[in-house]
């Protein structure tokens, strides 16, 4: 891990955001890796019929990179141990070039000892495309207590 | 029959032993647009999403469960929980193991949560994850 995220972190640290575009192509991709071949993903037909506007992401494409602003924060995966998130309203992928953008931010929302709590926003066209997104990370190192500084 | 309320606690036999490659883990780092060197080499780790690579064929038992009535093209996901024992390693063989937690029936539709068990082939735990699907009864369109 980072040496220094223990030192540095506190009940509102934000952490480096993250804005990526999905792409059909992303779409496919992530469906190849992740052996997901719901229809809904890659065909309009389905989609439709689903009661959808278009072919939407993967929630867990969404979630899954959601998941690199903490990542690549603490530096070690290994340090997850939890996460979690709803999926409010789906992510429309248009079948063009750009794809659409999805903006990640995030900040810390709790610490207990050496865990740390990372609140996640997922912001795609103004409107939450994830709910209640938390991962817990273990730094492994207590991290400094700072109530009664400042 | 359709699923209802009473197929709570239906537990699945185990799925076939998934093996963890690092060519999978690469692939699926690649696909999330993550270059972190951990997934990577010759001894990686995966990321902690890749779990449901492992619990989307244990949910498929559930969702090809004839008496279920499920169909995949009108299941929409809820929402997930994920916790980590351990990270996923290439060359773990992996067990997994599907339970229906809770089923609501609404008017044409369905939640269905369900907890996938994830451990090593030698015993030691992974992970395991919970899963809320929306399932339409009916086609919309």
């Amino acid at each position: 891990m980072k040496a220094t995220v223990a030192e540095a972190v506190e009940i509102g640290t934000q952490l480096p955001s993250l804005t990526v575009r999905f792409t059909r192509q992303r779409l496919v991709r992530y469906a190849g890796a992740a052996n997901d071949f719901n229809p809904i993903h890659y065909s309009e037909h389905f989609a439709k019929q689903a009661g959808l506007p278009g072919v939407i992401a993967h929630g867990m494409l969404t979630m899954g990179t959601a998941l690199r602003v903490v990542t690549n924060w603490v530096g070690d995966p290994s340090r997850v141990t939890s996460y979690s998130a709803r999926f409010p309203r789906p992510v429309v992928v248009p079948d063009d070039a750009d794809g659409v953008e999805v903006e990640f931010t995030a900040s810390v929302s709790g610490i207990e000892g050496s865990l740390v709590t990372v609140s996640i926003e997922a912001l795609c066209d103004g409107q939450k495309v994830l709910g209640a997104a938390r991962a817990e990370v273990d730094l492994g190192v207590r991290v400094p207590h700072r109530d009664h500084e400042s | 029959m359709a699923i209802t309320e009473a197929h709570a606690g239906r537990r699945y036999p185990p799925n076939d032993p998934y093996q963890v490659s690092a060519a999978k883990i690469a692939e699926f780092a690649t696909a999330l647009g993550d270059d972190n060197p951990r997934y990577r080499g010759d001894s990686p780790i995966a990321p902690p999403t890749f779990a449901v690579v492992i619990a989307a064929q244990a949910w498929n038992q559930l969702f090809n469960d004839p008496e279920l009535e499920l169909s995949l093209d009108r299941i929409v996901h809820g929402d997930q929980r994920f916790s980590f024992s351990r990270p996923f390693r290439a060359g773990d063989v992996v067990v997994a193991t599907v339970t229906i937690d809770k089923v609501r029936v609404r008017a044409g539709s369905e939640l269905v949560s369900a907890t996938v068990d994830m451990s090593a082939r030698e015993g030691d735990q992974i992970c395991a994850t919970q899963a809320t699907f929306y399932h339409a009864r009916e086609a919309l369109a």
